[in-house]
């Protein structure tokens, strides 16, 4: 604990957030994409965890307990979209849902 | 050098993160994702908030990647290729190399790395509410200084379930 | 005590609204009996108020929902003894024409969503009479023309009434600009929008006309006063019942008590409009209905011509005369309504009077009330609309002869139609095959029938308790001397009424029609209609035609020559290749990449 810094968090943070990022962007499969959405929250709560902890608040800490909540909603919401738009298309890859687009 | 349990979290956070976008298969990308929350849980717990590494390890690892999963068995729409596409794995890499960087850029040039050692700074010094292990802190402020955002967290959980029922009614065909 | 009373009033019919929308729109039994049983219980109350309120008394209560600086916003009550008529007229008249929707509505699908809309009109009109300031009145009005919207619209899957409740939604509309211009210059003028502390200060300082004529845009919207008078005739494309209530009773005749309410701002010169608009309508509106087949059309013009004799009165200066009008018409009108409705049901849905005839055999309760009402509607002495209407005549005789002439007009007018309607509908021989097979209706649809025709229609002028304490009210109009006014009423009566009975009964389709096809034609022409759609035709379209044209030519044309097409063209195909894929994965990136950028940006590195 003494020779991790913050620094050495908020890198982890940024990589992790990069990735789900990643995954956004070069997955098809909605529902991978809607995974790689929840990394990116996870690796958001991480950096408040280490900010929390840093600076000696506990304000950080409560802020996460409060995007897990949301989160978890979230993801309620979420995969009922994904499969009532499933049903209707048959179809969860975002290539293949471009109605808007024309 | 930090802590050698952060380093092996850290890597396999990272790696489970990799799995997770990686993998073709979505079955394999949810057990990636089950593995990365674990990890971060671990970090959470080397930061001493136990309290949110119990809590990580329920919710998200427990319950949210058991509906991930029961949802990906339902719709089953994976079509396995022949071959791994490893062109497009390397042109997420490039993605993925060109994020990172600018998200560590964006790190480095914060000013947050500054703060690392110092002491509480002086605008949450008279904060009473200090960090501390105990969920007892939790339950305090929760019901102190963040007593709104609790309750609207709860009136967004009692709407997300009554979405959620509307929406998966068997919707009629063509309506 | 009141305050809670007024709670109940206001908030029973929007809880009766709430259960029949949301919970039980598939079963409209249930949602028939919670409505019908609200406005009834609605109606008690309101009665106990009116007669518990003594003379001179109001009730006043109000509370501050926001503050921007000096300004504040109240919602509250204010209740004196106007609009505690207005509310029991509205509640009494509405608990019965819910009882008849029971048996009209009986075969509906639609039943629950039928009697949610008139619960939440009822909420709305009794908020618009309870409401102690314009601000409320606004929201409450807004309200009531969002439910005539809707119920105009219940068989929204046929063209016409989807393209009356479009109209009418859109005409009131233009009235309501005026209106929330009229309350925005009240507030930079005053300050305040409440009637009382805005009665202060118009006394201080009197108000300007333009603050008239901008207020009296919502009356004329609302209302039907000419030149925006062209929706009340095709709102008849709702159910008979919601025609009654709202479009003969309640809603039109809350613009007339918007404006008895907020008479004390009116400028001179807005009464003189006012005066001068209501009467010509009158007349002309009355002509009008002779030339109408359909039988709602014919009643929705005979509101028309009402409202135009309310809004005379108002323009006299007698705004407590418009009131009375309002109450003893709301009572007739309604009986009338419903008895078109009842001879609908009973015809197989026939509303051409001409396919009818001879009801008054197959019909009689029917019949009974129908004419009782009608003979109200003539302003026969003793009947309620006798003694509003003669008192608006003997009004207008004091003020000039050209006011009296076309108030006379309507007068006669509303006789010739009358006795049209009855010769026709009643009497002679079935003339289709529907009214050869006519029924009566059932009791929950005669019930009403008898206590609004028989009960009220006839008796209302001064007998029994609530009408005469409606009438306690006033001022004093009830001197009845023998004057030019009740001469013309009564000749007009005579001759009319029956001159029409005679007329009709000579020919086999319409007797004006044969007689003098070019007058009928000339009335049964929607002159204001056309008037309007020649307005967008000539003058919009070509309007909207020049600006596509100065934004093809210029922009497109005199850009695209000038700059050369090829600049445009080729960042076209760029954005196509970069933007407008249509992969949500690419807008994912594009979406990363700018955030990454505006987080650089904020953060100075850029």
């Amino acid at each position: 604990m003494e020779h991790t810094t913050l620094a050495h968090h908020l890198l982890l943070a940024g990589l992790l957030f990069a990735a789900g990022l990643t995954g956004v962007i070069i997955r098809r499969n909605l529902l991978v994409v809607y995974m790689c959405l929840e990394l990116m929250l996870a690796a958001a709560t991480l950096a408040l965890v280490a900010f929390s902890r840093f600076n000696n608040t506990m304000d950080g800490a409560v802020l996460v307990f409060f995007v897990i909540t949301v989160a978890a909603a979230e993801v309620a919401v979420g995969l009922a979209l994904i499969v009532a738009l499933y049903r209707r298309t048959g179809t969860v890859s975002s290539d293949q849902l471009n109605t808007l687009c024309d | 050098m930090p802590d050698p349990l952060f380093v092996f979290f850290a890597a396999l956070t990272l790696g489970a993160a990799g799995l997770l976008v990686l993998s073709r298969n979505a079955v394999t990308s949810a057990m990636g994702m089950i593995l990365a929350l674990v990890g971060i849980a671990a970090e959470f717990f080397l930061l001493d908030a136990y309290f949110l590494g119990v809590l990580q390890i329920l919710v998200y690892a427990g319950a949210v990647m058991v509906l991930f999963l029961f949802i990906i068995m339902l719709l089953n729409t994976d079509k396995p290729e022949t071959k791994y596409p490893w062109m497009k794995a390397a042109g997420g890499l490039a993605v993925f190399l060109f994020l990172s960087a600018g998200v560590i850029a964006l790190i480095l040039h914060s000013g947050a790395l500054d703060k690392v050692a110092g002491p509480t700074p002086p605008e949450l010094s008279n904060n009473p509410a200090e960090f501390s292990t105990a969920a007892k802190a939790f339950g305090r402020l929760l019901y102190t200084k963040y007593m709104l955002p609790l309750q609207m967290a709860g009136l967004l959980l009692l709407l997300a379930l009554v979405g959620v029922v509307n929406l998966s009614k068997d919707a009629k065909p063509n309506a | 005590m009141e305050n809670n009373l007024l709670d109940w009033i206001l908030f029973l019919p929007l809880a009766s609204a709430a259960i029949c929308g949301l919970v039980f729109r598939q079963s409209g039994s249930v949602a028939g009996v919670i409505s019908i049983g609200s406005a009834i219980v609605n109606s008690v109350l309101a009665l106990f108020l009116l007669t518990n309120l003594k003379a001179g008394d109001a009730i006043t209560w109000s509370r501050e929902i926001c503050r921007f600086g000096e300004t504040s916003l109240t919602v509250g009550y204010s209740v004196d003894q106007y609009s505690a008529l207005m509310l029991f007229v509205v509640t009494f008249v509405g608990a019965w024409i819910h009882l008849f929707s029971w048996g009209y509505m009986r075969d509906d699908g639609a039943r629950g969503r039928y009697f949610a809309g008139l619960s939440l009109f009822m909420f709305s009109i009794l908020g618009i009479v309870l409401a102690n300031g314009l601000v409320m009145t606004f929201v409450f009005w807004e309200l009531v023309g969002f439910c005539s919207y809707m119920l105009i619209a219940h068989y929204f899957d046929k063209d016409f009434a989807a393209a009356a409740s479009k109209k009418a939604f859109i005409v009131n509309r233009i009235g309501d600009l005026g209106f929330i211009l009229g309350i925005a210059a009240c507030l930079s003028l005053y300050g305040t929008t409440d009637f009382d502390a805005l009665k202060v200060a118009v006394a201080a300082k009197p108000a300007p006309a333009l603050v008239g004529f901008l207020l009296l845009g919502g009356f004329i919207g609302k209302s039907a006063q000419f030149p925006l008078h062209v929706w009340l005739t095709d709102a008849m494309a709702g159910p008979t019942p919601v025609s009654a209530l709202i479009h003969a009773a309640t809603m039109v005749a809350a613009g007339v008590f918007l404006m008895a309410r907020i008479f004390f701002v009116l400028h001179p010169d807005v009464l003189q409009l006012c005066l001068w608009s209501g009467a010509a309508m009158a007349a002309l509106a009355g002509l009008c209905a002779l030339a109408q087949t359909d039988i709602k059309k014919s009643l929705a013009y005979s509101t028309l011509a009402h409202l135009g004799i309310m809004g005379a009165a108002l323009g006299l200066g007698h705004p407590e005369l418009a009131l009375l009008h309002m109450a003893t018409h709301a009572c007739f009108k309604a009986t009338l309504f419903l008895g078109a409705g009842s001879i609908i049901h009973g015809c197989h849905h026939e509303q051409d009077m001409l396919r009818m005839g001879g009801l008054a055999k197959k019909m009689p309760i029917t019949f009974a009330t129908f004419l009782v009402a009608t003979l109200s509607n003539c302003a026969v002495p003793f009947l309620a609309g006798w003694y509003s209407k003669d008192a608006i005549l003997e009004a207008a005789h004091e003020h000039g002869v050209l006011v009296f002439a076309l108030l006379s007009m309507a007068a006669l007018a509303t006789c010739l139609y009358s006795g049209r309607m009855i010769r026709l509908v009643f009497m002679g021989d079935a003339r289709s095959e529907a009214s050869t097979h006519a029924h009566e209706s059932p009791w929950t649809m005669l019930l009403p029938l008898i206590v609004l025709g028989l009960g009220y229609s006839v008796f209302a002028g001064n007998y029994i308790g609530i009408p005469a304490a409606s009438v306690s009210v006033l001022p004093a109009p009830m001197h009845f001397h023998f004057g030019a006014a009740s001469i013309v009423g009564l000749g007009s009566l005579i001759f009319g009424f029956f001159g029409a009975l005679w007329f009709y009964g000579r020919s086999k389709g319409d007797a004006l029609r044969d007689a003098s096809p070019m007058i009928y034609g000339a009335l049964e022409r929607r002159w204001m209609d056309n008037l309007y759609d020649g307005y967008v035709a000539r003058v919009q379209q070509p309007l909207i035609e020049a600006l596509a044209f100065i934004d093809l030519a210029l922009i497109n044309g005199i850009g695209g020559k000038i700059l050369g097409a090829g600049i445009p063209a080729g960042l076209g195909a760029l954005s196509r290749r970069l933007f407008h894929t249509g992969s949500a994965r690419v807008n994912a990136a594009w979406f990363a990449i700018g955030a990454l950028l505006i987080a650089a940006l904020l953060l100075g590195i850029l």
